[in-house]
């Protein structure tokens, strides 16, 4: 009796901490499984990737990154993205902002209804879209331009990103409005001077989230841009797809070129990312 | 400094169906302070916003110093206001804050610095003013609030119960620091509260509003002391005056209770005898007594004990005594008092009547 008494028992609390770091362990693995995947074959040739798909990247081939910068004109499509995108998100965030303040702070005619159609176009898939704004764009000469894309750009992330600052400005005490009414300012002022510095954690947030979006965007460039020279680094990895070879080695390279800034952004961000979008979830 | 007319004032939402303030008409002097009182609901705030144009006139008319108001915009009154919530910028400095509204209308960077720094001195600011408002006590941001106001020099000063959210001793100190601020100031202020002392001691008038019309507008003590309606003598005074149903009778008023002699109005006429607790003593006569009734409960405050007595009337009878308990618990008290400190109200429009109105 005594012996048995003495043998080590597992409490319920430790079994379920057991039970909840193998469920973590197993996600982190299927979710960052892939990423390690491609970053492993981004240091491998296509030959070697050919012998043995999961081979450890050794010797690692740094030169690849270099050659895809360099030679396949990865630099750029890094610009062509930079420019795309923070543009994109520059006139996002100060449009989105302007729209986001009106809808939260005033009263205006048919508020219902445009509330309405700003957000009906998030019912449609893009793959429903898209044909529609290509005979648009090529109408309007836009087609195969970054303007174009930009415009794009803006137009599919806009819903989203009212959505967001609306809700964050409704919850700013409008005593605060008044305060700088009765202080002398214009509604104009108002929004620069009080809206947009008292929602900074909504709108960074939104410039976070529509940056990971917009630099991953894939669908709407290969519809729109056609010119090499005009690409985006999503679109990098058609270079290495051939009609009869798909050079898998520099496609990951591509890949990992086009991942890294979101990576970064993310790490560095993402705290306030999260806060952002829990912002007065909690008093 | 400036003189604040209101001409038949009011205000409707809803195509005019719900009526928040209806035909307020008053004057506030030129370095008046002028305290708005009433319940929740009452209007008080809505007419303070009206003055503020941060809510629109949708009858009669506002003037600041014989000026037409009604369609200036917040911003061209010249105004200053001090919200519960105080209203600070959350991203600003205290410095920033103190400016904010001066930047606006003062263009010389260097003034605005000297005249931040003034008030923050005479504020008690200065060591703050780098702090944002998050790293600040309750009382150090209705300060902030307080001097923003201030530091612009505005024509009139608005305040919407800027003392609700301060601790019961903190409201003591910031109360005597706001007549002190009037004093030295001779600004117009109009002050909203629903808390009678703040109106009783900071006031040079009070304008006592009930379901969004005036009820009355007197110095404090007018009013205390004689109050316009019953509703003004049951909303003034901690415990309120005591408000008694009684019938005329020959050269006395009897309230079922006890009896009072009075000449002056039409016997068997139904009216309301008020009593303040205050004015009301204990007598061995029980012939003598206004009211006679039974100790139900007493409550000793420490400087006062107040008795209530049950006369058989809908509201117990109250009695503001002193240290002392005056009596026993289920004892039988009389009570009597001075005649001149009774008030008397028409039974059926609550208004105030006095002997030898004719009815």
């Amino acid at each position: 009796m005594r012996a048995q008494q003495s043998t080590p028992r597992i409490s319920a609390d430790g079994l379920r901490m057991a039970a909840l770091l193998l469920f973590v362990a197993l996600f982190t693995a299927y979710s960052a499984g892939p990423f390690v995947w491609v970053a492993s074959m981004s240091l491998r040739t296509t030959t070697e990737i050919a012998n043995s798909p999961y081979g450890l990247p050794w010797p690692p081939h740094f030169y690849k990154f270099a050659s895809a910068w360099f030679d396949s004109n990865y630099d750029t499509y890094f610009f062509n993205s930079v420019s795309v995108v923070l543009s994109a998100v520059a006139v996002l965030t100060v449009v989105g902002g302007m729209a986001a303040h009106c809808f939260a702070r005033y009263s205006f005619r048919f508020k219902g209804l445009l509330y309405f159609l700003i957000f009906s176009t998030i019912i449609f898939p893009p793959q429903v879209t898209v044909i529609g704004l290509f005979q648009i764009m090529v109408e309007y000469g836009l087609y195969n331009s970054r303007l174009g894309l930009v415009l794009v750009y803006v137009s599919i992330q806009l819903p989203v990103t009212i959505y967001i600052l609306e809700a964050f400005f409704a919850r700013i005490p409008k005593d605060l409005f008044e305060a700088a009414r009765i202080d002398g300012y214009s509604e104009w002022a108002i929004f620069w001077k009080i809206s947009l510095p008292v929602a900074l954690p909504a709108i960074s947030t939104t410039i976070i989230l529509n940056t990971i979006l917009l630099w991953n965007e894939f669908l709407y460039a290969v519809v729109l841009i056609t010119d090499d020279d005009k690409r985006t680094l999503p679109l990098g990895v058609l270079r290495f797809l051939g009609d009869q070879l798909e050079d898998v080695g520099m496609i990951a390279t591509g890949l990992m070129i086009a991942i890294v800034p979101v990576v970064l952004i993310y790490v560095f961000f993402s705290e306030r990312l999260i806060q952002g979008m829990t912002a007065g979830a909690v008093k | 400094m400036a003189i604040v007319a209101l001409d038949n004032v009011g205000k409707a939402y809803g195509d005019g169906k719900i009526v928040a303030v209806r035909d307020v008409n008053m004057t506030i002097c030129d370095g008046e302070f002028m305290v708005l009182l009433g319940p929740s609901g009452c209007g008080k705030s809505t007419t303070l916003r009206m003055i503020a144009g941060l809510e629109s006139i949708t009858e009669g008319e506002l003037r600041i110093d014989g000026e037409r108001m009604n369609a200036v915009p917040a911003k061209n009154r010249d105004i200053a206001m001090v919200f519960q919530s105080y209203a600070l910028y959350p991203h600003m400095t205290v410095r920033d804050n103190l400016g904010f509204g001066l930047k606006r209308r003062q263009t010389d960077k260097a003034l605005v610095k000297r005249r931040v720094n003034e008030v923050a001195a005479s504020i008690g600011l200065t060591d703050y003013l780098d702090r944002k408002p998050h790293a600040l006590s309750g009382g150090q941001r209705q300060r902030v609030a307080l001097g923003r106001a201030i530091a612009r020099d505005p024509k009139v000063f608005l305040f919407d119960e800027p003392l609700s959210n301060l601790d019961a001793a903190l409201r003591v100190s910031t109360r005597a620091e706001l007549i002190r601020l009037h004093r030295e100031l001779r600004s117009t202020m109009i002050y909203v509260t629903h808390d009678q002392v703040e109106a009783m001691t900071m006031g040079n008038r009070v304008c006592i509003m009930s379901q969004g019309k005036v009820a009355q507008i007197g110095k404090p003590m007018d009013v205390y002391l004689n109050p316009a309606s019953t509703f003004v003598a049951s909303f003034l005074g901690n415990p309120p005056m005591n408000l008694i149903p009684a019938i005329v009778g020959e050269d006395v008023i009897d309230s079922g209770c006890g009896r009072i002699r009075c000449k002056g109005f039409q016997p068997g006429r139904k009216i309301t005898l008020g009593l303040r607790p205050e004015d009301l003593a204990p007598i061995d006569s029980a012939a003598e007594a206004v009211i006679s009734g039974r100790v139900i409960s007493m409550e000793s405050l420490g400087a006062e004990t107040l008795v209530h007595l049950d006369t058989g009337g809908a509201k117990p009878i109250i009695l503001r005594g002193g240290r002392e308990t005056p009596a026993q618990l289920d004892e039988i008290l009389h009570l009597t008092c001075d005649l001149s400190m009774a008030r008397f109200f028409d039974a059926d429009t609550g208004l105030a009547i006095t002997p030898g109105d004719k009815k």
